[in-house]
């Protein structure tokens, strides 16, 4: 910035020549004569200085714009994104609980317990329901989501084709049921999967990306302020008069805007990382537990049906119990009283495997179908730990969402004030240097 | 100057990540490449360890309890006896030798009949007790593996299991309580009278059975499919993949019996399917136990009666159950 003094003007002269053609060169020559003469001398600098500070204001009226768009628009996707993410976990939950539903059922043998059914009914209903809703809210993800419907159908298929035969008292329809709980696990579940994890990656994104609105800010405003010193330096040079009040109001202004979008962008993305170190991991660790859950809950009763057999699915028990623990640890603070009720849970699920070990499978069948009116009752005690992760998933999650909301209306009056801010201080450095060229008519 | 102001606002949009929302499609996951099946020619069948007929099993002798009686001290019986149950490798899904009864859950057909005759044989009580034996749903290829387990293996195995010299070294049979066959099942509508008939037709047989290997032998033109049981066959059956099943005809009685639209080509048996409980290598003494419990079931009625109970619909009156025959002696272990 040392060339200070004559940079301005060599900006803006190029123009002219650009115009003049072939075809007539007097006409040409005439008109940059014009151009030349009204930059010419002290009142010509002036006009160019009015011209640079009136659009330096302008565009940091549009960096303002811009910076507010990126930031709020950050908020917005990542709201939209954390949204998704939620409808997601919560379709792979429907699954997993349906499949539980379903897995359990068929231990009680062919007479399904009326609530178990519905609630195998209105899990696969919710889920189609979430599925077809996920697919509005986020068009890319509607080629997998397209896909997860048809592996549901087929698992559909082949659950109704289990109650059917199980209903008549075949055995064949256990090898349904196997079918269709393979079809879930090795078909429709990797698709899920997917799903979390593409909608996690655009969730970190946008949180990333709602700093980056202060960037514009900052750099739009120290720009502009810089011109504006350098035009009032000269202007007390040329002048003698050491401030033009217009335009220092303008510089002002913009010095204002600056400091104000800066600092409300900056807590608008810390509140927004908060969030996300708070709330939105809370929702994550909350959902991925229950999905474990119900996961646990599955191979509890395959464990059963494989009567001896089920090493694989009683390991298979333990992993998706680790995981649970593990997420509710992540999410303790707001996970009041559910690690209790996953205790007592797991403390029923023990003596399940005890009675089954011990032979007594029967026994084991009772604690995990609900037949027993003690307090060993696997059904009731896994149902107390659903309903109350249930209720707190959906508090973490709309916490997630009102947050990122208030963090985004904290911005709006920024939003508002930025583009005409430039604009007025574009008219204040016209009206300023208009003042000083007056002197020279 | 001019040129530079463009780059610089392209450059700060990047820089800033200006995504406006239009995200990448989400991918597919691929399909999990399927372990490439190392085609490994299965080992040919081994003859017998020590050249007797395939058949024989170890005879009772002075040594071996009566059924109810004193348990000899040491003896496997006496493990049981102190353990409280007779752990058996079953199956649950195989209508009329053993199945789950979806009405009670309870696992129930001839080879459970024989579990029970031995339990009842060591148990005084087994009758009313449901404890008395636990039985463990294996499928087919895992019958032996479960006998020979190092850590929590079944005491007994009683799953349509064919006595022969290859199976011979790794487990000990009883001797033989049913002698089955196999044939095919088609769809209703099929005219074909032997599996010879099918030459490029899909037939599904369990993995690991005798009845894989047989049918390979008798018309290597049909394209063979297998599932991990009885069961799983018919599914495929069911669901077109398959156009018949191959098996004993105990199984496909069983089979047809759930679907309407199959048949058993009745008129073609093209082996011999001796079926013995299958007890490991390492405790002779109960081999012996389990062929006098099957001697008196035979001797008493109770087998015919069981027949009668679960087969005679299916395979039509009973025959005289298959004769015992003995003389190997078990191989110190």
């Amino acid at each position: 910035m040392t060339q200070t003094q004559s940079a301005p003007p060599a900006t803006w002269s190029p123009p002219a020549p650009s115009t003049g053609t072939t075809q007539s060169a007097a006409r040409t020559g005439s008109r940059r004569n014009a151009i030349a003469q009204w930059f010419e001398g002290t009142p010509g600098r002036m006009r160019a200085f009015l011209i640079l500070a009136a659009v330096a204001s302008i565009l940091f009226g549009i960096a303002a714009a811009q910076g507010h768009a990126q930031s709020s628009g950050a908020l917005e996707r990542a709201e939209a994104n954390a949204a998704q993410l939620v409808r997601i976990q919560e379709i792979h939950t429907n699954l997993v609980s349906a499949n539980a539903d379903a897995t359990n059922a068929f231990l009680v043998g062919g007479l399904e317990p009326p609530a178990q059914r519905q609630h195998f009914v209105d899990s696969m209903a919710a889920a189609a329901r979430l599925i077809s809703e996920a697919s509005t809210a986020q068009p890319a993800d509607q080629n997998v989501l397209g896909q997860l419907n048809t592996t549901l159908i087929t698992y559909n298929g082949l659950i109704e084709q289990a109650r059917a035969n199980n209903r008549q008292g075949l055995p064949i329809g256990s090898q349904y049921l196997k079918d269709a709980n393979a079809v879930l696990q090795d078909d429709s579940l990797p698709l899920v999967n997917a799903l979390v994890q593409a909608n996690q990656k655009r969730v970190d994104d946008e949180f990333d990306g709602v700093s980056h609105g202060t960037i514009w800010v900052l750099v739009g405003g120290l720009l502009a302020l810089v011109v504006f010193g350098i035009t009032l330096r000269w202007l007390a040079r040329r002048t003698h008069r050491y401030l033009n009040i217009p335009i220092v109001v303008g510089a002002a202004l913009i010095l204002i805007v600056t400091i104000m979008g800066g600092v409300s962008l900056s807590s608008a993305s810390g509140a927004a990382s908060d969030t996300r170190s708070d709330a939105y991991a809370k929702t994550l660790a909350l959902s991925t537990a229950r999905i474990a859950a119900y996961d646990a809950r599955s191979n509890e009763s395959l464990t059963l049906i494989a009567r001896g057999s089920g090493d694989a699915f009683d390991k298979a028990f333990n992993d998706a119990a680790g995981v649970v623990d593990d997420q509710l640890g992540k999410a303790s603070g707001t996970t009041d009283g559910l690690q209790d009720l996953w205790g007592k849970y797991t403390d029923v699920h023990k003596k399940i495997r005890t009675a089954d070990t011990n032979g007594n499978w029967d026994g084991a069948v009772d604690m995990a179908v609900g037949r027993t009116n003690t307090a060993d009752n696997s059904v009731t005690t896994f149902k107390a730990f659903d309903e109350q992760s249930a209720d707190q998933l959906q508090s973490t999650s709309d916490d997630v969402a009102s947050r990122l909301a208030d963090a985004r209306s904290s911005i709006r009056l920024f939003g508002w004030l930025g583009l005409p801010i430039g604009i007025l201080a574009a008219l204040l450095v016209a009206w300023g240097m208009s003042q000083r060229l007056e002197e020279y008519r | 100057m001019k040129k530079l102001i463009p780059l610089a606002v392209a450059t700060a949009l990047l820089l800033t990540a200006c995504s406006s929302g239009n995200y990448a499609a989400t991918q597919i996951p691929a399909e999990p490449q399927a372990a490439p099946t190392t085609s490994t020619t299965p080992a040919p069948p081994r003859p017998c360890p020590d050249g007797v007929d395939a058949l024989a099993s170890y005879a009772p002798d002075a040594s071996t309890p009566a059924p109810l009686g004193e348990m000899p001290a040491g003896s496997f019986m006496a493990d049981i006896k102190a353990r409280g149950r007779l752990i058996a490798g079953v199956s649950a899904d195989s209508l009329n030798l053993g199945s789950r009864n979806p009405l009670t859950g309870k696992i129930e057909g001839f080879d459970i009949d024989m579990i029970n005759a031995v339990a009842a044989a060591i148990f005084p009580d087994a009758a009313t007790n449901p404890n008395r034996v636990e039985l463990r749903v294996i499928s087919s290829p895992q019958r032996i593996p479960s006998l020979t387990a190092a850590k929590n293996p079944v005491d007994i195995v009683a799953r349509n299991m064919t006595i022969n010299c290859d199976r011979w070294h790794d487990i000990a049979f009883s001797a033989e309580y049913y002698r089955s066959g196999q044939k095919t099942l088609v769809p209703r509508d099929s005219t074909a009278t032997s599996v010879t008939e099918l030459n490029g037709k899909t037939i599904c047989a369990p993995r690991g059975s005798t009845s894989l290997a047989n049918l390979k032998k008798k018309n290597p033109q049909v394209v063979p499919i297998t599932a991990d049981t009885d069961t799983g066959c018919l599914v495929l059956f069911q669901q077109g993949k398959a156009y018949g099943i191959s098996g004993d005809d105990t199984v496909l009685a069983g089979d047809a019996a759930q679907d309407p639209y199959a048949r058993v080509i009745t008129t073609e048996r093209f082996s011999e399917e001796p079926y013995g409980l299958g007890i490991s290598l390492l405790h002779p003494e109960f081999v012996r136990f389990v062929n006098v419990v099957l001697q008196q079931m035979k001797d008493s009625g109770a087998w015919k009666t069981s027949y009668d109970k679960w087969l005679k619909a299916a395979l039509g009156p009973a025959p005289v159950p298959p004769k015992a025959i003995y003389g190997r002696v078990p191989v110190k272990q």
